[in-house]
């Protein structure tokens, strides 16, 4: 299995042919039939990004327009100004910001705290050290939602309701995170941090000076992944953040729907605030998103 | 030899205390996973637990919870709102894992070959599934409109997120076939266009794992198939699905899990209506948790919580079982 891990990423990109497809028609069916699904999958995104420009009355009309048919860039305005009477302030530049320093501290404090666990989970020896892997790895195929949502008893009884606490602490280190950075800290050579070793440095010194510049791919997959699960995340913030001022962009625009119910055009407008970031990073990054999607792959297995 | 004798065990102490020295370190390293998870995994798994055999309700932050013993549980199976929720994602899990795990596997096929500019094409296919469930919701709330693209597109008037008509009925009325339970009567529309949803942002996820499980099988088996005549569709059937078993065990209880899961595009879309036609059992964990729209009970929640788990756990259990015997044979 350990071999596989090390392979199968970077194997992806290979371009080894399933099937022997020699004629120019396949090709041409090929791309075709990409073409459209590509198209497919991308229409949602544009309908409703050119759908933001759109008055609400043309927004709900039959039949639907693709272009608008004036312009109207002030909706982009209004919805960045728009007040909650319950809230100082515009709310979604206040909701765009909890979204994104959540997601930061999110992804700083897991990739630490993650790979500090994984270093020693594939360098240390210490009793014990097999059995909690193992726990490690059967507490991924666990429903974590299960008691997510029960759960919700338990941080009201330690007042942990209305603040950011239970978005933090309790996903300080993946179980997912330990696993893929163990896998790969196994997979670089030892001789390194051995030497360094020797040379007097600390076990934490090796560690942060030698063994993670050397896993700057898997942190930066891993940093993408836990981005992008604390970014779009709903039902935490859905459960535990109640006020509207503390709210993150999902439940933000959750909540905004369920009091504007008719306003189409604000309703597209925070989407694309919550939708845009997200694939902007996905295109700079795209390899090592493919790269995580094979290491879930390999952690089910 | 009388010096080697003096100098074992002075090595073998220092060596003990090194190896001391190791596993605390070690143990420091992983005292934050040991602390978060011992508390917030499995600690509020076994309060949840414990809640469930409680008859805690709306301000527990204060209430006295008294021991119920099982009650809750039967109460659960009892509950016309809970068996309707299980009906309503049993049929959700059967045709979003299917329809999904097929996609992927067509999509991966599509993408592995030799060619030009594929490398583009999965990087825009992967993108539905970067967006969040919330995005999605917000834009299909709008696309599923009587008056939207939806409808535009393919030439009907249908209130796609209102409409709880179930589609099996289409089967009994013709035949003139009534009181059948509400079940067996099938999905409803709306559930059928959540349905879609998930699948839309789901398949580009699976694909890649498929891809990469492509990617992995040696080029030689086809030559050698080939040879023997299996080009094609024989090849596809005889070498490819073989190959790609143990993915689609994991598609499938990937997919599984994720499907009896289902909770925030319920909670946007539809609130569970129309008529209870897309209550899931989250979905109703979390009103009967939080009392929202309904008595807070979550004593009551939490012991629906663990059946839920209970039918997961099995359910994928007998899949791996079944793809992994299967796997042998061949």
């Amino acid at each position: 299995m350990a071999v596989s891990v090390e392979k199968r990423p970077f194997t992806a990109t290979s371009t080894q042919p399933g099937q022997p497809w020699s004629s120019y028609a396949g090709a041409i069916i090929r791309y075709t039939l990409l073409t459209l699904l590509a198209l497919l999958a991308f229409s949602p995104f544009i309908l409703s990004f050119l759908g933001t420009f759109k008055t609400n009355a043309e927004l709900s009309a039959f039949p639907p327009t693709l272009l608008p048919k004036t312009w109207h860039l002030d909706n982009w305005v209004r919805v960045w100004d728009f007040r909650l009477p319950s809230v100082q302030g515009p709310v979604l530049p206040r909701w765009l910001f909890n979204s994104a320093w959540l997601a930061a501290a999110n992804v700083t404090l897991r990739l630490f705290f993650c790979s500090l666990a994984a270093y020693a989970f594939a360098r240390l020896r210490f009793p014990g050290r097999d059995l909690i892997f193992t726990i490690v790895i059967a507490s991924m195929a666990f429903p974590a939602e299960i008691s997510l949502i029960p759960g919700y008893v338990f941080y009201a009884r330690i007042n942990w309701i209305n603040t950011y606490w239970p978005l933090i602490v309790p996903d300080l280190v993946v179980p997912f995170g330990i696993f893929m950075l163990t896998q790969f800290f196994r997979s670089i050579p030892r001789e390194l941090e051995e030497a360094a070793h020797i040379d007097g440095a600390s076990r934490f010194r090796t560690y942060w000076s030698i063994a993670l510049p050397l896993s700057r791919p898997a942190l930066l997959t891993l940093a993408i992944i836990q981005f992008q699960g604390s970014w779009n995340d709903f039902t935490k913030p859905l459960l535990f953040l109640q006020k509207p001022n503390l709210m993150t962009l999902t439940v933000g625009m959750n909540f905004f729907k369920s009091q504007y119910t008719n306003d189409l055009s604000a309703i597209l407008v925070g989407a694309m605030f919550n939708a845009i970031p997200m694939l902007v990073i996905f295109f700079f990054f795209s390899k090592y998103y493919m790269e995580g999607a094979s290491y879930s792959g390999l952690a089910g297995q | 030899m009388a010096t080697s004798a003096s100098v074992a065990p002075h090595r073998e102490r220092r060596a003990a205390t090194l190896a001391r020295r190791e596993a605390l370190t070690a143990y420091l390293f992983i005292a934050p996973y040991l602390l978060t998870a011992g508390i917030f995994t499995f600690g509020v798994l076994i309060y949840v637990f414990y809640t469930s055999f409680t008859n805690l309700t709306a301000s527990f932050a204060v209430a006295q919870a008294k021991f119920v013993g099982f009650n809750n549980y039967i109460r659960a199976f009892q509950d016309s709102q809970f068996q309707i929720a299980l009906g309503n994602v049993f049929w959700y899990f059967v045709v979003v894992t299917t329809i999904q795990t097929i996609g992927a596997i067509g999509l991966a096929v599509l993408l592995n070959a030799k060619l030009r500019g594929l490398q583009i094409y999965r990087t825009l296919l992967y993108a539905p599934s970067v967006a969040s469930a919330v995005v999605l919701s917000l834009i299909f709330l709008w696309l599923y409109l009587r008056t939207g693209f939806i409808n535009y597109v393919l030439g009907t008037n249908i209130a796609w997120l209102q409409d709880p008509r179930r589609i099996l009925d289409a089967i009994y009325q013709p035949l003139g076939i009534k009181n059948v339970p509400d079940f067996l009567r099938g999905p409803s529309i709306t559930w059928l266009a959540i349905m879609f949803l998930n699948i839309f942002s789901t398949i580009p996820t699976f694909m890649v794992m498929f891809l990469a499980a492509l990617q992995d099988i040696p080029g030689h088996l086809y030559e050698a198939a080939a040879l023997d005549g299996a080009t094609g569709l024989r090849a596809f059937w005889s070498i490819t699905l073989p190959l790609l078993r143990p993915v689609i065990a994991l598609v499938v209880i990937l997919g599984t899990i994720g499907t009896f899961l289902v909770f925030a595009q319920i909670a946007i879309m539809t609130q569970g209506g129309p008529l209870r036609t897309t209550l899931v059992p989250l979905y109703l964990i979390y009103q009967k948790t939080l009392g929202t729209g309904t008595q807070a009970e979550a004593g009551f929640g939490a012991a629906m919580a663990f059946i839920l788990a209970f039918i997961i756990i099995t359910i994928t259990i007998i899949q791996r079982r079944y793809i992994e015997s299967s796997t042998q044979q061949s």
